[in-house]
C-alpha cells in the first residue's frame, strides 16, 4: 500500500468529491475508495469519520437519515453549494499543484 | 454483532458525552455492522469478518479533535517568576534589615553588616535574571 502522508492532505477533496456525485454514506464511501484505485489505497474509517465531522462543520456537507437497510438506519451526507464550490475550487488548486511538482518530478 | 457494540464503546468511553458523540457512535456501529455483513457474504466467518472490520477501523486520535477533545498535553506550567522576584525582594529586604538592626544595636562601632548583605543580595539577583529570561522568552 502507497505510503498515506501526501494522499492524507487530500482526504477531504478526495471525499467531498465522492459525495458530490451523488448522496453516499459513510461504509460505501470506504468501499469506493478502495475499488476506485483498485485496491492501492484504504481509508482508515477512523479517519473517515473525523472528515465527515470536518466537512460538516465548515457546512461542505449536509448529513440525513435514510431508510433502514441492513445493521440500521444509514446516516447519507450530500453535498451543500458551499461544498461544490469549493470542490471547483480545490480542483483547480491542485491542478496548479500538480503542474508545480511535475515540473520537478518528471523525467528522472 | 454485540462485539461490535462493545468494541465501539470501548473506543469512544474517552470522549465527554454529547448529542454529536453519540450521533457518530451509532453511525459508526451501523457502518461498521454493514461492513462485517459485507464481509460475510463475501464468504467470511462473522469472527473473522468482525476481527477485520475492527482491525481496519484504525485509530480515532483524529476523530477525537474533531469532537472536540483536549489532548492529553499538560498544561504549561503558570509563570512564577515574577511572583518568586517579589519574595525574593522582600525576604532579602527584611533579612538585611535584621543584620542592620543587629549591627547598630550590639556593635555600633564596627559596621559589618555589609558583608552578610552581599551573601543575601545573590538571592534576589538571580530571581531577577530568571524573571528577564522569561519575559524574553515570553516576546
Amino acid at each position: 500500500m502507497i505510503r498515506s502522508d501526501i494522499i492524507r492532505g487530500h482526504l477531504d477533496s478526495i471525499i467531498l468529491r465522492l459525495i458530490s456525485e451523488k448522496d453516499r454514506y459513510g461504509y460505501e464511501i470506504s468501499k469506493e475508495i478502495s475499488t476506485r484505485t483498485n485496491n492501492r489505497f484504504h481509508i482508515k474509517e477512523a479517519t473517515l469519520y473525523a472528515v465527515f465531522q470536518r466537512l460538516e462543520k465548515k457546512e461542505l456537507i449536509e448529513s440525513y437519515y435514510g431508510d433502514i437497510s441492513k445493521g440500521g438506519k444509514r446516516k447519507y451526507y450530500q453535498i451543500t453549494t458551499l461544498g461544490k464550490a469549493y470542490l471547483k475550487e480545490i480542483a483547480e488548486e491542485w491542478k496548479e499543484t500538480k503542474e508545480i511538482i511535475d515540473l520537478f518530478m518528471e523525467g528522472i | 454483532m454485540k462485539k461490535i457494540k462493545v468494541y465501539v464503546n470501548e473506543l469512544f468511553k474517552d470522549i465527554p458525552e454529547s448529542e454529536q458523540k453519540n450521533a457518530v457512535m451509532q453511525e459508526v456501529t451501523q457502518n461498521l455492522e454493514e461492513k462485517v455483513l459485507d464481509l460475510m457474504e463475501q464468504g467470511k466467518e462473522e469472527e473473522d469478518a468482525i476481527n477485520k472490520a475492527i482491525v481496519d477501523f484504525g485509530d480515532i486520535d483524529d476523530l477525537k479533535k474533531e469532537l472536540g477533545v483536549k489532548s492529553a498535553l499538560p498544561k504549561p506550567k503558570k509563570n512564577m517568576t515574577k511572583l518568586n522576584l517579589g519574595y525574593s525582594i522582600w525576604g532579602s529586604a527584611l533579612i538585611i534589615g535584621l543584620f542592620v538592626f543587629i549591627n547598630f544595636y550590639y556593635s555600633p562601632d564596627i559596621i559589618w553588616f555589609v558583608y552578610p548583605t552581599f551573601a543575601v543580595l545573590w538571592w534576589p539577583l538571580t530571581m531577577y535574571f530568571r524573571w528577564l529570561r522569561t519575559k524574553e522568552n515570553a516576546k
